[in-house]
């Protein structure tokens, strides 16, 4: 599993092991060896201490919904951009994002793919969980507990 | 500290320049600004130029497009970034030229040019302003992370989104009044309240433009300024100050602490506190940023931002003006320009010159100017005497 398939351009890092653990169905976090802190999204180096020995670790994956949007205007990358079919029309229907906090400082980011924008309340229980795209990318998806 | 002021400005129109390219909209702004100090590029010592993206830029180095076009070499000039803050860092570091020794006179220019590319790529490169890889996957875009913003700001403070579109109102009405604002026209509340969502709950009129532009100044030493300037304007406080990449893993959501501790240290380094200011030019790259930007300069308590743009204190007359200007909003937001051009409209303001615009007897003046969505924020502080 290419690390590609999560980040869409940046293929070359330390902890390409997180977008392994996501297709293998979990959402997993880094945990310094010398002092204890966790971090999400995994990083290779503590900017705690400064060291880089490092454990993985699987993440709670239930939290409160901390904030989210629903983005119209979509980057280039995002950008519907197949010509129309003749005689139809394409509504474009943008997924809302969001943002839990599963534990203190371990925030997980994610599409919100099943809920009306209006009902999505700052605050709310949410899960999170990995989701494998129809090109095969892998993803995040948050769903209400 | 060695005491450094401003000691001319120039700023080119701003807006959809088809007409010009970036080299072309820089020369508009210096050569303003040298007519404004009555000098010439012979008797400045070194330029800093700020310009945010390579991708708007068609290359990296665009700061030799810059001396190039203008003649300034083979003296010293280097380009200097912070996202949409990348005008102020430019002013910083004229600023760290004079104070350092190494030179008397700095021209400081900013400028972007925006709209060679459409709005979708525009998007793209301003979205990876945030984290790359881990938040550009979710085709996170700036306007998405200020909705983000919105959405925990009005869920904490009970912030409406009608608060929201009474900042576009108003930047409109000063935009309509200053003749190099890109949208000189007023909107209506109604108007912008029923615009298209951009990024929810934030709509087309909550959202700043995309702009081609430049605004330059001339920095100057206390001794060059006294013997060049009838009407120098004092930079008083300098801060700058930086936060985490993610809006996941900042301390609040709901305020951007580098703007607190960057306002912070230039409170006190010009030893005064928010209310001794009398106009101020904020970064409205959204409307809910020029909310929480009152809030995080002290101009009113945490989550009353959105009463006092209610209670109309920030109009010209009101307690404190915000962005008599037009603002990101109206006037435009060329990212790299943007500092700069705040700190020309303050100087404006300082020396008197800001005609209909003109807040009565300003003697001190602030500008705040965010990069990203709030990895780096700059305060300055400047005054008349
Ligand atoms: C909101 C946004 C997507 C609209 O761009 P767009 O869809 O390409 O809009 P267009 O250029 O097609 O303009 C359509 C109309 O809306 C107007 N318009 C465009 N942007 C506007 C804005 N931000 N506010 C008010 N009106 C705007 C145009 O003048 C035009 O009006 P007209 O039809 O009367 O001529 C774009 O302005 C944007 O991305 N703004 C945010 C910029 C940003 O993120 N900056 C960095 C912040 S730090
Ligand atoms: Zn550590």
């Amino acid at each position: 599993m290419e690390f590609k398939n999560f980040s869409l351009f940046i293929n070359q890092t330390k902890v390409n092991r997180f977008a392994e653990d996501l297709a293998n169905g979990k959402i997993t976090s880094t945990v310094c060896k010398h002092c204890g802190t966790q971090y999400y999204p995994p990083r290779a180096d503590c900017s705690s201490c400064m060291q880089s020995e490092m454990e993985w670790k699987e993440l709670p994956t239930q939290g409160n919904l901390l904030t989210f949007t629903r983005i119209h205007v979509p980057p280039e990358h995002f950008a519907v951009r197949q010509p129309l079919m003749p005689f139809s029309s394409v509504q474009f229907e943008p997924c809302p994002i969001g943002i839990i906090e599963v534990g203190k400082g371990l925030p997980i980011m994610g599409w919100i793919p099943k809920m009306d924008i209006k009902k999505i309340k700052v605050g709310m229980r949410m899960k999170a969980s990995p989701f494998v795209l129809p090109d095969g990318k892998i993803t995040i998806v948050l769903e209400p507990v | 500290m060695k005491k450094v002021a401003i000691v001319g400005i120039g700023h080119g129109k701003f807006g959809i320049r088809s007409d010009a390219s970036l080299r072309e909209l820089i020369f508009e702004a210096v050569k303003a600004c040298l007519d404004d100090a009555g000098l010439s590029l012979k008797e400045v010592d070194s330029m800093v130029t700020g310009v945010a993206g390579d991708e708007f830029s068609f290359g990296i180095q665009p700061s030799a497009q810059v001396h190039d076009y203008i003649g300034f070499y083979p003296k010293p000039n280097f380009r200097v970034e912070g996202a949409c803050a990348t005008g102020s860092v430019a002013l910083r570091t004229g600023w760290m030229n004079i104070v350092s020794g190494l030179a008397d006179i700095v021209l400081v220019v900013g400028v972007e040019k925006m709209t060679e590319v459409p709005t979708s790529v525009a998007t793209e490169i301003m979205g990876r302003a945030g984290d790359a890889i881990w938040e550009y996957p979710f085709g996170t875009t700036f306007p998405g992370y200020y909705a983000m913003i919105a959405n925990a700001h009005m869920a904490a403070y009970g912030t409406t989104e009608e608060q929201l579109a009474m900042v576009a109102v108003k930047n409109h009405y000063y935009g309509s009044l200053n003749p190099y604002a890109q949208m000189q026209k007023e909107v209506t509340l109604e108007k912008a309240m029923t615009s298209f969502t951009v990024a929810y709950p934030l709509k087309l009129f909550d959202c700043s433009l995309i702009t081609d532009g430049a605004a330059a100044v001339l920095l100057a030493s206390e001794e060059k300024a006294k013997a060049l300037s009838k009407k120098p304007v004092w930079l008083a406080g300098l801060g700058c100050a930086t936060d985490a990449m993610r809006l996941g893993d900042r301390k609040s959501m709901t305020s951007l602490e580098a703007s607190r501790e960057a306002a912070k240290a230039a409170y006190k380094m010009a030893g005064i506190g928010p209310s001794d200011i009398n106009v101020a030019t904020v970064h409205d790259c959204f409307t809910i940023a020029e909310i929480v930007a009152y809030e995080d300069l002290g101009f009113c308590e945490k989550g009353e931002g959105g009463r006092l743009i209610e209670a109309k204190e920030t109009y010209v007359g009101g307690r404190i003006p915000v962005n008599v200007d037009g603002g990101l909003k109206s006037k435009g937001h060329p990212l790299g320009a943007t500092g700069v051009s705040m700190a020309v409209e303050i100087s404006k303001q300082l020396r008197g010159e800001a005609g209909p615009r003109q807040v009565k007897n300003a003697q001190i003046g602030l500008t705040h100017n965010v990069g990203g969505s709030g990895q780096i924020s700059l305060v300055h502080i400047f005054r008349r005497e």
